[in-house]
């Protein structure tokens, strides 16, 4: 397959820069593939996991907020967090889904902490799920 | 007579001995913090560019919708987002921003949202209006507070209740320079790229509004946090400076002091023996 350049950065740094064959990523309305040649393009992201191809072998990441841009061939993802399967700290997703999961349970609490938790909830089962694919 | 000075010059050079040791200490903790700090600036310094990069690339590409992030509007009402220090020994650090915001606030309609204890303690004495008192602490804030906050702020701004974001951050350009900043966070300042009319072909998945509701609140979040890296980054090494000088100063006066303090004994063991001369 015909690589195409890709530059993954997060507010933590400059993850990758270099080839790949292929990326998907999850958007919010959906998974999109990249490959080379595609049309330029701009999308946000959702969370989930995302998937590059390179030098052949399959990458699994947890991916998080933010953008994938296409402009000239050059593609470039600006997720908020972006973690491969073998970088998730498994046991930290964990705590943080007993934790969104016990304020969930209790039916008092308040609306901003339940959405506060859907979507903590959301993220580590995300990690926790990706984190198994390696 | 020469006995008491000699023990009040004792006594003051034992006080600065202690101030010393003090404004040692603190110049060392400053700069492991420094180090840490920079670490991560420089980590951040690549998102920061390529999302500024590629927004301005899509604004300048774009010519087929205007979205309200991009039009600017008659200035009514801005936020500026001060963010400062927690603490102050810092040299000019908080000083210099603060009179830089101040500066700026003038004949405008403005509210504030201070990060850093020192911001917040100073527009609450200048009576400016202030958005949010939540963020106390610029050294806890983390990436999810500045997400979160943009996600408000964008939304007031779109509701029209704000009409202009700027950020007063200070620049970390080395350790021994930091200059103090604003940075127009929205609208977004399109620069008109003449790009020999090419047909801008962007592909805006599922639709450009959509894309554009999602995509401005991470921009704004992501140079938030690069604004506080660059922050963080620029007191510690202020504090640095600041406290190096300190101790310097220090000595100084310790090496002055005890000069003093030798002639004046120096003088006492003379009278002393011309006393005893004297007398024999």
């Amino acid at each position: 397959m015909t690589p195409f350049q890709l530059k993954i950065v997060t507010p933590d740094g400059l993850i990758y820069d270099g080839m790949a064959e292929e990326l998907i990523v999850r958007s919010t309305s959906g998974d999109i593939g990249v490959m080379a040649g595609h049309i330029n393009c701009v999308v946000p992201l959702g969370m989930g996991q995302a998937m590059a191809i390179i030098d052949g072998t399959k990458k699994y990441a947890a991916c998080i907020g933010g953008m994938l841009s296409v402009l000239d061939g050059k593609v470039t993802l600006v997720p908020t967090t972006f973690e491969w399967a073998d970088q998730i700290d498994v046991s930290r997703a964990e705590k943080s889904e007993s934790r969104a999961r016990a304020v969930l349970d209790h039916k008092s609490s308040a609306d901003t902490d339940i959405r506060l938790a859907e979507a903590r909830l959301r993220r580590a089962l995300i990690r926790q799920s990706v984190a198994n694919r390696k | 007579m020469a006995g008491v000075s000699t023990k009040e010059i004792k006594n003051r050079i034992r006080s600065m001995e202690s101030t010393k040791q003090i404004t040692k200490a603190m110049e060392m903790v400053a700069a492991s913090k420094l180090r840490h700090a920079q670490a991560r600036v420089t980590n951040s310094r690549p998102y920061f560019e390529i999302l500024y990069n590629t927004i301005s690339d899509i604004v300048s590409a774009n010519s087929e919708f205007s979205s309200p992030y991009l039009t600017k509007r008659p200035v009514k009402k801005s936020v500026y987002i001060v963010i400062a220090g927690d603490r102050g020994l810092a040299g000019g650090y908080n000083n210099n921003i603060l009179k830089l915001a101040e500066a700026e606030f003038a004949g405008k309609e403005v509210s504030v949202l201070p990060i850093g204890k020192k911001a917040v303690d100073y527009f609450r004495s200048h009576k400016t209006p202030i958005l949010s008192e939540q963020y106390l602490s610029a050294a806890d804030m983390n990436v999810g507070d500045c997400f979160t906050l943009s996600k408000q702020l964008c939304n007031l701004f779109l509701n029209g209740e704000i009409d202009e974001i700027r950020i007063g951050y200070t620049n970390f350009v080395s350790v021994l320079s930091q200059t103090p900043s604003i940075l127009q966070a929205l609208p977004l300042t399109a620069h008109p790229v003449p790009k020999e009319s090419k047909q801008s072909d962007i592909l805006y998945e599922p639709g450009s509004d959509e894309v554009f509701k999602a995509i401005i609140p991470e921009y704004v979040g992501g140079i938030l946090y690069g604004a506080l890296c660059e922050s963080r980054a620029a007191e510690q090494a202020a504090r640095r400076t600041a406290m190096d000088s300190a101790t310097q100063n220090a000595n100084d006066m310790i090496a002055e002091l005890s000069l003093k303090f030798n002639q004046a004994r120096q003088a006492a063991i003379t009278q002393e023996i011309t006393e005893i001369i004297a007398g024999s």
